[in-house]
């Protein structure tokens, strides 16, 4: 039966020393099956405060959670039948890996046999089998990490809760730990909720994306449609590299607007979103909004004549594609260009101008008072 | 050469003061020793040698009823402290540390009074609150007609030594128990297991050396302990009280170094039970993480543990408010409570006593002074150089911190008595053994400084082309400064009432607070004694807590 979990208006309240603090706000979303559920954010954005409400290790000021209709809000910790993997693993240390692993089991009060095959088909399957009687100091981190991953997971929860379990691993080992993560939750079946502040790791395992900003749920979805179509400055910011124009807004109706960067004609912009009265102030003064171009959508090419006259500050070859960072007045800040091969005559410290094509802009327009 | 290079000369130094740590090391602790073993087997007045080879001294063991419940005495007399003791500390200390309790750091540094104040004489308050005619046995007596447990003996001795000394573990305990990584104990939870199996498999097992430690402190300080069970134990004797009877009544050095040797024995043994009990358990790695531990905030759970923390503070403190209250009396004779009360104790603090006073505070002062030096250099030692042997070394220097105070008192009687070096009856003697005894302490919080600073900073000054006696000087010494002042506090404090070695070790022109104190106690003068206690006590507080201060660590820590 695949499962359900609902969220609904998860609020948690902290008390601190300069008084009431709100970690999590209002935050709501659903999620079922085998879903790969990422909540995504910086530092201190509630993400971890609600998987452990999630978890029950935190109290929840108000709202509910609720798993396959069951409201789990006055419902301990131990008896929810989640797995979970911390940040620290936080492996017994005065156990050995098979009876870290063996821990749930012995809880659930299961024959010593039974123990034994399941801990050690779990330990197989993440390739810890010939580790079994070690304790945990002698392991190495992605060791440990990974019988933290066979611990959550040889009861069977119906539900895998990570809380940044990639965090203490190397480069290299966390992209192989990730597809390892995916592998085995899909092969599972377990709905998993996944946080990280990384957002190229969450674009690359997660099913659904939550992105968190002070507490908020500012966007839910697959990572695609976050990324193409993100419904606010936080999160176009947030998610992949966002070069962002100043333009005015000459005429706007429900289908598209009109729009002009300062100096050329004006041309129509299919997509937009209405910023909230927060994120509007953060639209410089004279302009009308913001566009959003991503940096695979921009051309650029030599001399000034074409397009928007930019200044080449540096060219990075990274391999599958070139870099350009360019000064361009019209924009925000620094812009980014992904070229998929070098264009010719453009070289660092030289003019050069940008191109789009309207169908890849995003319009944030300001709230209107 | 360009211009700035260092005078290219050898640095000798760290070796020369190496050799004399080391002669220190030999001439006052292993040699004592090697002395009273050897002596242990020759008769009364024989020279140590293989000819006047005997176990005669240990016959005694076996024939006489003395030492034989004087051995069974002293081992039921620890192991029961120490049991009660944990006992008593455990709850206290889980409920300090995971149950949200106002007042937490004062409740910290109240359990410390206990470990500053000498025991013997809060061994005397209970004789006054549970002695035949102390206020509770007659308020027992006269308001419910119950007949308390004699004081004198194994009921009191036990009571004295776990009040004292239960802060150790339940300092220790809750340190190790607000340490731990608290999401080991949250992965426990949503694997399912309850807050009582959490504790169990958990818990419990991850402070296990913790409280082992600890339990194994309080054993030793209870095993060596002379002032309590020569107040309480009435007709009981214990090893050392029997030692001090050996050395006073007969001066009879080889027959109290056998009961030395045994005293020893005992604590190795207990020592060695221990070390098996540990092997199989590895200490946790504190990890870096800044969350604390998960606080218990139900009702019932805050009720139950300020209720408990209090009442056990409140018995501990007993002791030391009977103290500072009695020192008051002026006339105490045949009542229960004092008739009349003054200031006539402290004035004669200030004639008669002083002179002990001044004592204590020199010899404990030079004490504390060699310590220091020899303590902080070979702590230095020990932790940055790689030579053969640093485990002889560490043991060597370890070894006063697990013998009885009564011990080494006989091996310096029996090795300064005669021979190449006469020191009886000096106050030399007694600081050399305050020395010994205490070394430890400085060398163990100074090791732990030591090997919290990085290497590569004395490097970088050697390669500036400093000595070895300018990087001390200008880089390790500030670096460890709380960690050698922490030692420093704790050895200076701990020997002003210093008692087990004093009373073997002193003379008529070197009493020192502890004998001055038990001599009123033995003629009866309990407000004397106690206005000479309340000032050690209150002056030992405004030490720690001063030095606490200026370290900028709490009270409790620097007993940890």
């Amino acid at each position: 039966m695949a499962h359900q979990l609902a969220i609904e208006s998860l609020t948690k309240n902290f008390q601190t020393a300069e008084g009431p603090v709100t970690a999590v706000d209002n935050v709501s979303f659903g999620i079922g099956g085998d879903d790969f559920f990422t909540m995504l954010g910086p530092s201190g954005c509630g993400k971890t405060t609600t998987l452990r409400m999630i978890a029950g290790l935190e109290s929840i000021t108000s709202g509910r959670v609720v798993f396959d209709g069951r409201d789990f809000t006055r419902v301990s910790a131990f008896q929810r039948g989640i797995g979970m993997v911390f940040q620290s693993y936080a492996l017994f240390p005065h156990m050995t890996v098979f009876e870290n692993a063996a821990y749930g089991l012995r809880v659930r009060q299961l024959g010593e046999n039974e123990i034994k095959t399941r801990v050690q088909r779990s330990l197989d399957k993440l390739g810890l089998g010939g580790l079994a009687q070690r304790h945990p100091s002698d392991l190495s981190g992605g060791q440990q990490q990974r019988v933290s991953i066979a611990r959550a997971l040889v009861y069977e929860p119906t539900m895998l809760l990570l809380d940044e379990p990639l965090a203490n691993l190397d480069a290299k080992l966390r992209v192989q730990m990730r597809e390892e993560i995916r592998r085995i939750q899909k092969d599972l079946g377990i709905m998993t909720i996944y946080v990280t502040h990384d957002q190229e790791e969450a674009m690359s395992v997660s099913d659904r994306i939550g992105v968190f900003d002070r507490g908020r749920l500012r966007q839910f979805g697959a990572p695609s449609e976050v990324y193409a179509d993100p419904r606010s400055l936080f999160v176009a910011d947030f998610i992949g590299k966002a070069n962002f124009l100043k333009v005015g807004i000459q005429a706007a109706d429900r289908n598209s607007a009109k729009v002009a960067v300062r100096g050329y004609a004006p041309f129509a912009v299919a997509r937009s979103v209405t910023l909230d009265s927060e994120e509007s102030v953060e639209i410089p003064a004279g302009s009308d909004g913001l566009l959003l171009v991503r940096p695979e959508h921009l051309e650029i090419a030599a001399g000034v004549e074409g397009g928007l006259p930019c200044r080449v500050r540096r060219i990075q070859v990274l391999g599958s594609f070139i870099r350009y960072i360019v000064e361009c007045d019209a924009a925000t800040r620094e812009v980014t260009v992904d070229a998929r091969r070098a264009a010719p005559g453009v070289s660092e410290g030289s003019n050069a101008n940008l191109g789009f094509a309207a169908e890849d802009a995003l319009l944030f327009a300001r709230k209107r008072p | 050469m360009t211009g700035l290079a260092p005078s290219p000369r050898r640095d000798w130094l760290p070796w020369i003061v190496g050799a004399l740590t080391l002669c220190v090391l030999v001439a006052f602790l292993i040699y004592p020793i090697l002395k009273t073993v050897l002596g242990a087997f020759v008769r009364q007045g024989d020279e140590p040698s293989f000819a006047n080879w005997t176990l005669y001294n240990f016959e005694r063991f076996f024939v006489a009823a003395t030492y034989k419940s004087a051995v069974r005495n002293s081992i039921v007399v620890s192991v029961l402290s120490t049991v009660v003791a944990t006992l008593l500390a455990l709850p206290a200390a889980y409920a300090v540390a995971r149950i949200r309790m106002p007042f937490r750091n004062f409740i910290l540094a109240l359990s410390v009074i206990p470990l500053v104040a000498p025991p013997f004489i809060g061994a005397y308050s209970w004789i006054q609150l549970l002695g035949r005619s102390g206020i509770v046995t007659q308020y027992a007596a006269d308001w419910f007609g119950i007949t308390l447990p004699p004081i004198y003996g194994l009921f009191g001795i036990v009571l004295a030594l776990s009040l004292s000394f239960f802060p150790y573990v339940f300092l220790i305990v809750q340190g190790a128990l607000s340490a731990g990584d608290p999401y080991i104990e949250e992965s426990a939870q949503v694997m399912g297991a309850s807050r009582w199996r959490i504790l169990r498999t958990v818990t419990l097992p991850l402070v296990t050396p913790a409280i082992a430690a600890a339990a194994m402190i309080v054993f030793i300080k209870a095993l060596g302990n002379f002032g309590v069970p020569a107040i309480l134990g009435g007709e009981m004797y214990v090893l050392p009280t029997l030692i001090y009877f050996q050395v006073h009544g007969f001066f009879n050095l080889n027959g109290a170094s056998a009961i030395a040797l045994v005293n020893v024995l005992i604590t190795l043994l207990a020592i060695f039970i221990l070390a098996r009990i540990n092997r199989r358990r590895r200490f946790v790695t504190v990890t870096g993480v800044t969350r604390k531990a998960a606080q218990l905030d139900s009702l019932g759970a805050r009720i139950f543990a300020n209720a408990y923390v209090w009442t056990l503070l409140a018995l501990s403190l007993i002791p030391q408010i009977m103290v500072v209250w009695s020192s008051f009396a002026e006339r105490w004779a045949g009542t229960t409570f004092p008739t009349e009360y003054g200031l006539g104790n402290y004035r004669q603090v200030f004639g008669d006593l002083f002179q002990p006073i001044q004592n204590s505070l020199v010899l404990a002062g030079i004490a504390t002074v060699m310590t220091v030096i020899f303590g902080t250099l070979l702590a230095y030692t020990s932790v940055r150089r790689r030579f053969v042997g640093r485990w002889a070394l560490d043991l060597t220097v370890m070894l006063p911190f697990v013998l009885p105070g009564v011990v080494t008192g006989v091996a310096f009687l029996v090795t300064f008595n005669d021979g190449w070096l006469v020191l009886t009856g000096t106050g030399t003697i007694l600081v050399l053994a305050y020395f010994v005894r205490r070394i430890a302490y400085v060398f163990r919080s100074v090791s732990a400084s030591i090997s919290q600073v990085d290497p590569k900073m004395e490097e970088a000054s050697t390669i500036c082309g400093a000595t070895w006696a300018r990087t001390m000087r200008k880089v390790t010494v500030p670096l460890v400064a709380p960690g050698i002042l922490a030692g420093a506090v704790i050895v200076f404090a701990t020997l002003i009432s210093e008692m087990s070695v004093t009373i073997l070790l002193y003379s008529a022109s070197w009493k020192t607070i502890a004998v001055a104190i038990y001599e009123r106690l033995a003629s009866n003068e309990m407000p004397a004694a106690a206005a000479v206690g309340s000032v050690t006590i209150a002056l030992t507080l405004v030490l720690v807590f001063a030095a606490s201060r200026l370290i900028g660590r709490s009270m409790a820590d620097m007993f940890r």
